[in-house]
């Protein structure tokens, strides 16, 4: 058990109401795995990611992430497991309004450890942001808020990290820089785990997790775009290979 | 970077902040001025109050305490002590000199009056107190009794009285009537120049100048008791003590008695000025006074306290919606590894913030707030209280605190998903 980054047993998540986002999922997912979890909007990719933060419980089932047992953690216990495990990467990037690209990156910086504005901006220089280190998130577009986001998520050397829609935002050129940062994490032995609607993003994954009303099904029914590439449930993806041969 | 996020915080939501300010300083300006207000009522009520009379009296010594033993009188009868006018401007260079508003002294006698014998009272109208390095001191029994009513005119001169309502009324007598007035000693003509009513035993009487009567009653210069309005602070435990037994007092306390206008030590200090006397506080009209300053300050209380909070809910509903609408902030701060402490303490200190601005901007214009009711509502002016300036801070501190808090700390327990979902 102490080899998987992520363990879910019989994991729900049933909200109010009777919607039950996540729905009785079975996951084990190794230290340094590529994960894509897929499925059309709705299916329970964001919910699922917020089990694996400890940003949310699950209603019934066991989430394990890097060996904690997260329903064992207070508020801030998960909090403290965030930020030292987990780089976190938000479907709406989620920046505090009054700060400052650079000062959002430093956020979690603060919290992690030591603030280094050095480093800071050199993290956002790595996605392409150092001339609007200084703006705020109101002066950014869509898609440099979500690099900010990104920059923010990875400050820290997270040990595993888990990205919402990551390019859902980003032109081509940026989405590629994105696709190479990941590519780099995977050799680095960090684990991923991102959700996502973009074939082409989902594709480089080892293993591609496929949801559907909250439960993990074998195929990837198309969501409206390119027709997603098979998946299974368990065991090794058509492209480990090729990330090992990327990896050495 | 907790400076740095505070800091932030301040300057890029500069018109949030501000609103905030504002609820905490409009709110508290309120509260502030019905407090400066209800700081100086007292003072002036008591001034107001003077309408309920005299309330220290000053006798001779002798005449003072009805010494009998066994059924005599230690004074002999016939033997009647006095005061001595001459004595009395003394009474406006006493230590209390400016907590005296009005005295007027006053001798009786029995006068024959179109065959029948009335009371003859005099007093001062209108005397001009002569002294020595100020202008001269007005006063008379008009000051000292507002309830006294005088239809037509107050006497001005020695040649001129007034008539007591109901004596008036039983010997037909009314304002330009001349009457003769005879004592054993001489008789002098006066004229009736106003009906009095006092709704005392001067409704009987006439009631003369001064001068009058000591001439009629062969006294000149005498004066029998003397009526005092002075301004005095409603007596508390120290007083009491003071009263039942001088001695129970410590030199501090006893200091402390001395230098506190209380009804007791301004009748003393009198006391000491004039030579042969005794000075008496009117119990009732005294103990009137503190009775009724004591409602209106219980009034003042429960009013401060209603606007109180009345204010506190106000400024607590913008200051807490302005902390739920960053519902989504916590959730994010959470997110990224702050622990629910590390979220209270920038909430708190923005709170503190806050609070202490709106505090000390209330502070000041609440006092100016209170000025200007006091203006309305007595026509005096006030004095900026020392107090004030630390409470309304101190308040606003609160107050913000309180506001901000709860909401906070409700916050930081719920689901950080469903937050950072946009609730
Ligand atoms: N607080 C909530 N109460 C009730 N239902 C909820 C709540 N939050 C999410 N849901 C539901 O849970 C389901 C899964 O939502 P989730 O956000 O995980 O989907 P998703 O796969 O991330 O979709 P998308 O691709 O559009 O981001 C949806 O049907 C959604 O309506
Ligand atoms: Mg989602």
């Amino acid at each position: 058990m102490n080899q998987s980054a992520v363990l879910l047993e019989y994991v729900t998540r049933a909200y109010p109401g009777g919607v039950r986002a996540v729905d009785g999922v079975n996951l084990k997912i190794a230290l340094g795995e590529w994960v894509s979890l897929m499925g059309p909007s709705g299916s329970g990719k964001t919910t699922l990611l917020n089990l694996l933060d400890g940003l949310d419980r699950p209603t019934d089932g066991c989430v394990h992430v890097m060996g904690q047992n997260l329903l064992q953690l207070d508020v801030d216990e998960a909090a403290t497991f965030r930020r030292e495990n987990v780089g976190l990467i938000f479907q709406q990037f989620h920046l505090v309004s009054y700060l400052t690209a650079v000062e959002n990156v430093m956020l979690a910086q603060y919290y992690h450890s030591m603030v280094d504005k050095q480093e800071a901006l050199l993290a956002l220089e790595r996605v392409q942001l150092a001339d609007r280190a200084h703006h705020l998130p109101s002066q950014l577009s869509g898609g440099e808020q979500q690099r900010v986001c990104i920059a923010r998520a990875l400050i820290n050397d997270p040990k595993i990290i888990l990205a919402d829609e990551p390019t859902g935002n980003l032109d081509e050129d940026n989405a590629d820089r994105v696709v190479k940062i990941f590519q780099r994490l995977h050799r680095e032995g960090r684990t991923l785990v991102i959700a996502t609607h973009d074939p082409d993003l989902g594709r480089l994954a080892q293993r591609i997790v496929c949801l559907r009303h909250g439960q993990i099904v074998e195929e990837c029914s198309p969501d409206g775009s390119d027709a997603a590439p098979r998946a299974t449930g368990a065991g090794a993806s058509h492209d480990r290979d090729v990330m090992h041969v990327t990896a050495s | 970077m907790f400076f740095r996020m505070l800091i932030e915080s301040f300057v890029r939501r500069r018109s949030r902040k501000l609103l905030a300010v504002a609820a905490v300083w409009i709110g508290l300006s309120l509260v502030i001025g019905l407090l400066a207000l209800g700081l100086d009522v007292g003072d002036k009520l008591n001034r107001e109050m003077r309408s309920f009379g005299a309330n220290i009296q000053l006798q001779p010594a002798e005449a003072a305490v009805d010494v009998r033993v066994g059924g005599y009188e230690l004074v002999a009868p016939g033997r009647t002590v006095y005061l001595d006018e001459a004595d009395l401007p003394r009474l406006k260079q006493i230590f209390w000199r400016n907590n005296i508003l009005a005295f007027a002294p006053r001798l009786t006698t029995q006068a024959r009056l179109a065959g029948r014998s009335v009371p003859l009272v005099g007093t001062w109208f209108n005397h001009h107190v002569l002294l020595e390095d100020a202008d001269p001191f007005v006063t008379g029994a008009a000051e000292v009794f507002p309830y006294w009513q005088a239809r037509g005119a107050w006497p001005m001169n020695p040649e001129s009285c007034l008539v007591g309502a109901a004596l008036a009324q039983e010997l037909d007598l009314g304002p330009g009537d001349r009457v003769e007035l005879t004592t054993d000693q001489r008789s002098t003509s006066v004229r009736i120049v106003g009906v009095l009513t006092s709704g005392k035993d001067e409704d009987e009487a006439i009631v003369a100048p001064l001068s009058v009567v000591q001439r009629l009653a062969g006294l000149p210069g005498k004066v029998a008791e003397v009526q005092i309005s002075a301004l005095t602070t409603p007596e508390n435990k120290l007083a009491e003590r003071y009263g039942r037994d001088p001695q129970s007092l410590t030199p501090a306390e006893y200091e402390r008695w001395v230098c506190t206008p209380y009804p007791g030590s301004v009748a003393a200090d009198i006391q000491n000025a004039v030579p042969g006397s005794s000075a008496r506080v009117v119990r009732r009209v005294a103990e009137t006074q503190g009775a009724v300053l004591g409602r209106i300050d219980g009034l003042m209380l429960l009013l401060g306290i209603f606007v109180l909070i009345a204010s506190t809910l106000s400024i607590m509903g913008v200051l807490s919606s302005a902390v739920l609408e960053r519902r989504g902030e916590v959730a994010l701060l959470q997110a990224v590894g702050a622990h629910r402490a590390d979220v209270l303490r920038l909430f708190l200190t923005e709170a503190v913030a806050i609070g202490l601005a709106g505090g000390v901007l209330a502070a000041l214009t609440g006092q100016v707030l209170g000025g200007w009711l006091l203006r309305v509502i007595f026509d005096s002016a006030s004095e900026p209280h020392g107090v004030l300036l630390i409470l309304a801070p101190l308040l606003g501190l609160l107050i913000a605190v309180a506001a901000s808090v709860p909401p906070v700390w409700r916050t930081v327990h719920q689901q950080a998903a469903r937050l950072l979902r946009g609730v």
